[in-house]
């Protein structure tokens, strides 16, 4: 079953051209890691799938949403990008939770804005979803009291409190110390083996190797490749590919 | 300095001193309804509006408050709109301050991380339920500072409202001086009460502050 269907879509940034006819397709339960230099345009098409970034031409389908770019943006259009946006919950770098807001507040803010659901309720869920991400004992900690490890696990169960159909994770332990990547990609893992359908944007590569059913390798505002992560790891075809997995040191030259 | 003139002058003053409160207080809450709304059209850039608002604030930090004042009270009749001199101090007043707050505002909704919205967007939030629920909080610790000025210059400014015979706190020490012909006591006990009155708000508004930002102390 398709759960994400991205047709021909482009996005630019004045005369910059960034995505050039992206065509993508992702079943459910997919993992897609999506990996390519910088300036490759891999986040600003996950930012696309969101909505973050309005796309110049082209179309996104989620689920049973489906937004064509450059539409008039009327009150109907805005209305299913928010559907969309409810399905799909973002992970983003820089975690931004609200700083304002506890642990749990944080988690329980989305059930309580989007659903409507009573507090009481929205605390019930926030509580599972932190014991799930390993932070049961955190729940009264504001984001500032926590680590750059737990503050992006909180962000994941506030994106999870909204019972997404897709999560999109763009370089989720980017702005991670080291020794604290590996407890986030631990929950993406657990995530992936429940079946959840994710695009993931990373540079950890032996984290790809994992958990990817596919992996897609972009460059230039255009997919390059893309196969299992061993076609891409040990036989990549397109020179690029080669290349940039020779400089990110995930396959050594003879 | 004879004490029995402070002692005898301070029913009249302290009670002109809740006129000077009651000026600053109507003011500052119409000034913020003000500020708050002009922030967000110039914020949004909502057509023609937008302009308006520029054109609003342009004209109230351009100009002194005293002609203001005197354009609000003595110019408006001519065009047949006569308030009394009240309620054209506290329009005065709340026109000038909203037009410095919507400056706070406005600073102050765009120094929160715009990963802020767009986490909130990305969740599926409407742009008022954004901003109502995890911006404007933000926004408002940053702002206090600022507020509490424009709060402290509005108390002072209401003293200008005396030059249309509103019998606020200086309007009153000047009567009470005609009689007494004790300039240096009675506005010496005025600036005292003035600075009384604005260190009490100082305070709180420290306090507020304070608690606002609880959430930042590690």
């Amino acid at each position: 079953m398709t759960m994400i269907q991205i047709d021909n879509l482009k996005k630019a940034f004045g005369a910059n051209e960034v995505l050039k006819g992206i065509d993508l397709t992702i079943d459910k339960s997919e993992v897609v890691v999506i990996m390519g230099p910088s300036g490759s345009g891999k986040s600003t098409l996950l930012r696309c799938l969101n909505f973050l970034e309005e796309p110049t031409e082209g179309i996104i389908q989620i689920g049973e949403y489906q937004v064509h770019a450059g539409g008039k943006i009327d009150r109907q259009r805005k209305k299913v990008i928010r559907e969309l946006r409810k399905k799909t919950g973002f992970v983003f770098q820089s975690f931004n939770l609200f700083p304002h807001k506890t642990a749990i507040e944080n988690i329980m803010e989305g059930p309580i804005a989007i659903h409507g659901m009573k507090p009481e309720e929205a605390k019930k869920i926030a509580e599972a979803l932190l014991t799930k991400v390993g932070l049961g004992d955190r729940s009264d900690h504001f984001p500032a009291q926590l680590s750059g490890g737990q503050q992006q696990r909180v962000a994941i169960a506030r994106s999870l409190a909204l019972n997404p159909l897709v999560m999109l994770f763009d370089e989720p332990t980017s702005a991670l110390d080291p020794e604290l990547v590996r407890e986030v990609l631990l929950v993406i893992k657990s995530l992936a083996e429940e079946g959840m359908t994710m695009v993931i944007v990373t540079h950890e590569m032996n984290f790809a190797k994992e958990v990817a059913d596919r992996v897609v390798f972009m460059d230039e505002g255009v997919i390059v490749e893309q196969g299992t992560s061993k076609e891409i790891f040990l036989h990549p075809k397109e020179e690029r590919t080669k290349q940039f997995l020779y400089q990110v040191e995930a396959i050594v030259a003879d | 300095m004879d004490f029995t003139i402070i002692i005898d002058s301070l029913p009249s003053l302290l009670k002109a001193t809740l006129m000077t409160i009651f000026l600053a207080a109507i003011s500052i809450v119409i000034a913020l309804v003000i500020g708050f709304f002009t922030a967000i059209i110039r914020i949004l850039k909502v057509k023609v509006l937008n302009e308006v608002a520029n054109t609003y604030v342009s004209l109230m930090r351009g100009t002194p408050l005293l002609v203001q004042i005197f354009v609000i009270y003595y110019g408006l009749p001519q065009i047949g709109i006569a308030l009394d001199p009240i309620s054209s101090g506290v329009l005065a007043l709340s026109l000038n301050a909203g037009a410095y707050l919507s400056e706070s505002f406005r600073a102050s909704i765009l120094a929160v991380d715009s990963g802020q919205m767009e986490a909130s967007m990305s969740m599926g939030m409407t742009y008022p339920q954004a901003l109502k629920r995890i911006i404007l909080p933000q926004s408002l610790r940053i702002a206090i500072p600022t507020l509490s000025n424009s709060f402290i210059v509005l108390i002072k400014d209401t003293s200008l409202v005396s030059v249309i015979t509103v019998t606020e706190l200086l309007q009153m020490s000047s009567l009470i001086i005609a009689k007494t012909f004790e300039p240096l006591t009675i506005y010496l006990v005025a600036a005292a009460i003035y600075w009384i009155l604005i260190s009490f708000f100082t305070k709180l508004l420290d306090r507020l502050e304070v608690q606002s930002s609880k959430y930042l102390v590690r």
